[in-house]
């Protein structure tokens, strides 16, 4: 298992773009210098030399000399071992006291004790006031108390960094604590330490990783801006903030060098630091398959199966919908057919149930019909003919006033179709107003009118509500009703009592019917369940991997059906 | 009648988080080396004078009848005196206060104006050559403002805004020498000048603050950009947009409503960042000279001046919690999935 995840980690890094490589190698060349910048610099980084006072940038000042004549190439080569050390310490100790703290406070607001929990809480709630701290400020005040020594401006920014971990190691521990692993580990018997050390530390420590890159890029920022308003490391010592502090003076006169390189450092390791934090969070994300092998898969299982004629032919009447030859693809693997050259058509006024296991397309042709394929999907060949006009090729504005006026569509999971942050009145007169205008009492009455259409006792209370306090059943009759606001002429419905209980499914498909019944809507039911298709199709199209494979009247289908698959969906139902 | 309550209990738990904060703030500022007295007094003073003077400003009682003590002056409106210049702090604060909250608001409108905008613009779909534009803006946003500390960035735009290309005015405070200060009606530079009548003042108050407004704004909005971006991302992926679009709503509606579910989650990340800005102001105040709360700060803590420390730390203190408490009604009101 180590192994495969380490070719994991290889894979992914050599996929990393150049842009995010080069950045790993500033990381490396930061680490080195933190050990050897020191030595490497041609000059001492804190001897003076009053002669070279200011020296713009030569051959033997490459980048120039500061106020007291010390060579800012060496000064800015030895700073990584005071800034990144500073950082990397204070950083650690954060991470050392903080996670654990964590780790604690998620296992005590698991307890049952009140005790635990109120202890718990406790603490958050003084991590919630020291955090009310401006983080720069606490910093100062803190190096303030104890004095500038390193050791006390390392404690202080490790101190003001304590808290982000507590709180991300208590989110991540009590995430995982609510997982099934974590209660199998305990049922077949191991302890409480086991569980945190085999459990839960490893799967904290990716999100720590990450946060740690990043922390070290703040503190080092911290360090400098300490050091920036002489609350920090004193001069001479060569360290980015007082450097920059140091030369800020020289700037309004034109002497830029003493200023930017130290500046243009800074910007650099505090961005490699946040860059390598964020190929860190890519380098350690769990291993899942990726889409394209699930697709391949399926494709692969993909049965060429014969198309059957199909016996049923409504012949004179012009249709309402028209499929022609409709395939569907990704866009980048056009071969990797969702779906293969759908036919079919729907008259005025018919009812037609498309059937099929889940994954065979249903949802896709719906999606085609409506116009909203996902992104990455794309039409490759064939039409829908609505009122026969070709759907893909009206123009938005022109589809957009065919839409709910005369196509519309009830989707599956209704509480989520609602905008969940306005009251469901509201999500009626959005419809109302972008199709008509009208006065808001009007609206208000229509909108009464409708609730009650679909069965719906109490609509003035329920216009007050929001999608979140409905039921699935309550938020799939608003989802019919403002399908049948202006009589569609087609009514398409994808999945329309998932999640419903059967009771509940019996109500709104009754209502659904008789609705269509009345204002004369045809009806597509795209849907898994038969029983459904049985009872209030006039006509069945079975879907296997995105093809038809059989097209038939409801009775003949349910009596007797033509192709294997149709046999054995039927069969799975009888069992 | 519950919504009352909660609010209550919300407002309920402010006053606590005031109560404890001040209070720590008050034990750190104590634990600042040096004596009070024998600093205001100097290294001359007789030892019975300290004492004399420890006594008056109650240094020998137990440190809770010292909060006490400053607690109830406080609210009186006395935050003390600052040994420093000897001077009264809650003048110094009131002069100073408008000076930070001045940048801050700007900065924030040039978040809320621009970078919100930007980043619901770079999040929409598509393959249009505006839309290509706005995700290159977005992404080049993305990588610079996380490589720029705020002082950095001050001071490369001084050298060449200012020094090189002479187009702005240099690190002078909020107006230039030349310039008469406008009477102090609000504290706010922009509407003082523009009370007194003083338009030549009032364009050299903007020119002033462009820079570090800008360096607020660029350095501190994005979190809240990248935050809004994510989130209008998400928004413009889920169900019920692509619901609103089954039922025909105009496209503008579509993205109002994909916009409005983004925000709500962005204020508490702007939130978070108008508290870091007060931390943020202390350097860009002291790049660029304006005599606000952080140069305030700095300066009372280089020279352990307790009454100013415990003022400045104190209020920036509340005005987190309070910060917090506000994000937390607008996100109700935004929201509502969260009211209960």
């Amino acid at each position: 298992m180590r192994i495969v995840a380490l070719m994991h980690f290889v894979r992914r890094l050599a996929a990393l773009a150049a842009w995010q490589k080069v950045f790993l190698g500033l990381f490396v060349v930061i680490i080195l210098l933190t050990f050897f910048g020191p030595q490497i610099g041609p000059y001492d980084p804190i001897k003076a030399d009053p002669s070279n006072r200011l020296a713009p940038p030569t051959l033997t000042h490459p980048l120039g000399a500061d106020d007291n004549g010390m060579d800012i190439l060496s000064r800015i080569l030895a700073s990584p071992q005071v800034d990144v050390t500073i950082a990397v310490l204070a950083t650690l100790i954060s991470v050392v006291i903080g996670t654990p703290l964590g780790l604690v406070i998620a296992k005590l607001e698991r307890r049952n004790s009140r005790f635990a929990r109120g202890a718990a809480d406790s603490c958050m709630r003084l991590l919630e006031v020291l955090q009310a701290f401006p983080v720069f400020v606490f910093a100062m005040v803190l190096v303030a108390i104890a004095g500038g020594s390193i050791l006390n401006i390392i404690a202080a920014v490790a101190f003001v960094n304590v808290p982000i971990f507590v709180r991300l190691a208590r989110s991540e521990a009590s995430s995982l604590l609510g997982m099934p692993f974590v209660e199998a580990a305990r049922a077949i018997g191991n302890n409480e330490l086991q569980i945190n050390f085999r459990h839960l530390l490893p799967n904290i420590i990716p999100t720590i990783t990450v946060q740690i890159s990043v922390t070290i890029g703040f503190a080092v920022l911290l360090t400098a801006g300490l050091s920036f308003v002489g609350a920090g490391v004193k001069p001479p010592t060569p360290e980015l903030g007082s450097m920059i502090a140091q030369g800020s003076k020289y700037i309004l006169l034109g002497q830029w060098w003493v200023v930017v390189y130290p500046a243009f450092t800074l910007g650099i390791i505090v961005f490699t630091f946040a860059v390598v934090g964020d190929i860190l969070r890519d380098l350690l994300r769990p291993v899942t398959s990726d889409r394209n092998d699930i697709e391949a898969a399926l494709a692969n299982e993909r049965t060429t199966q014969q198309l059957l004629s199909s016996s049923y032919q409504n012949s004179s009447v012009s249709p309402l919908l028209e499929i022609r030859g409709l395939s569907v693809a990704p866009e980048r693997a056009h071969d990797r057919r969702i779906l293969t050259g759908i036919d079919f058509k729907i008259h005025p006024g018919e009812r037609v149930a498309i059937i099929g296991e889940s994954g065979s397309g249903k949802t896709m042709l719906a999606r085609s019909i409506l116009r909203i394929l996902p992104p990455g999907l794309h039409i490759t060949d064939g039409k829908c003919l609505f009122c026969g006009r070709d759907i893909a090729e009206l123009s938005d504005d022109e589809l957009r006033k065919l839409r709910s006026k005369k196509l519309a569509a009830v989707l599956p999971n209704a509480k989520s179709q609602l905008y969940p942050l306005t009251t469901v009145m509201q999500s009626f007169v959005a419809v109302m107003q972008a199709h008509e205008r009208l006065p808001y009492s009007e609206a208000r009455k229509r909108c009464v009118e409708l609730l009650r259409m679909v069965g719906i006792n109490d609509p003035e209370e329920r216009l007050r509500a929001y999608p979140h306090e409905l039921s699935g059943g309550m938020a799939q009759r608003i989802c019919l009703a403002i399908a049948l606001m202006y009589r569609p002429r087609l009514l398409i419905c994808d999945e329309p009592t998932q999640g419903l209980d059967v009771t509940i499914q019996r109500q709104v498909l009754d209502t659904m019917v008789a609705m269509t019944h009345e204002t004369g809507s045809a009806l597509l039911i795209i849907t898994g369940d038969l029983g459904i298709a049985a009872h209030y199709a006039d006509r069945v199209l079975v879907m296997q991997n995105g093809r038809f494979v059989e097209e038939n009247t409801c009775a003949d289908f349910f009596a007797a059906p033509q192709v294997t698959y149709s046999r054995l969906l039927l069969q799975a139902v009888k069992n | 009648m519950s919504r009352f309550l909660t609010i209550f209990y919300r407002l309920a738990y402010l006053a606590v988080q005031v109560i404890a904060i001040t209070f720590i703030t008050f034990v750190m500022v104590r634990m600042i080396p040096g004596d009070p007295a024998r600093l205001s007094l100097g290294p001359l003073v007789s030892d019975e004078a300290v004492e004399a003077v420890r006594d008056e400003m109650r240094l020998n009682e137990p440190i809770i009848s010292q909060y006490l003590y400053w607690a109830q002056n406080a609210l009186k409106g006395d935050l003390g005196q600052s040994w420093v210049n000897n001077s009264s702090v809650t003048d110094e604060m009131i002069a100073r206060i408008p000076v930070t909250l001045e940048l801050i608001m700007l900065a924030m409108t040039v978040v809320v104006l621009v970078l919100v905008p930007l980043a619901i613009l770079s999040a929409q779909e598509g393959k249009g050559l505006l839309q290509r534009i706005f995700r290159r803006i977005a992404f080049g946003y993305g990588m610079l403002a996380g490589a720029l500390p705020d002082f950095v960035l001050g001071l490369l735009l001084i050298l060449l805004f200012y020094t090189h290309l002479d187009w702005l005015p240099g690190p002078e405070g909020r107006l230039s020498f030349l310039d008469t200060e406008p009477p102090v009606v609000t504290g706010f530079i922009l509407i003082d000048t523009l009370l007194a009548g003083d338009f030549k003042a009032f364009r050299s108050a903007i020119t002033h603050l462009v820079m570090p407004v800008f360096v607020l704004a660029f350095v501190y909005g994005a979190p809240v950009f990248k935050m809004m971006r994510s989130q209008m991302e998400t928004s413009l992926s889920a169900e019920y947009t692509t619901y609103g679009r089954v039922v025909g709503l105009k496209p503008l509606k579509v993205s109002l409503r994909a916009a409005r579910a983004a925000a709500a989650p962005t204020i508490v990340i702007a939130g978070v960042i108008v508290t870091f800005l007060l931390g943020g102001a202390v350097l860009v105040e002291s790049v660029f000279n304006f005599a606000g709360l952080g140069q305030f700060a700095v300066q009372s803590i280089v020279s352990a001046d307790y009454a100013s420390i415990q003022a400045f730390v104190s209020f920036a203190a509340v005005m987190t919690v309070l910060v917090y408490a506000l994000v937390d009604f607008l996100h109700w009101a935004l929201d509502p999935r969260v009211r209960n």
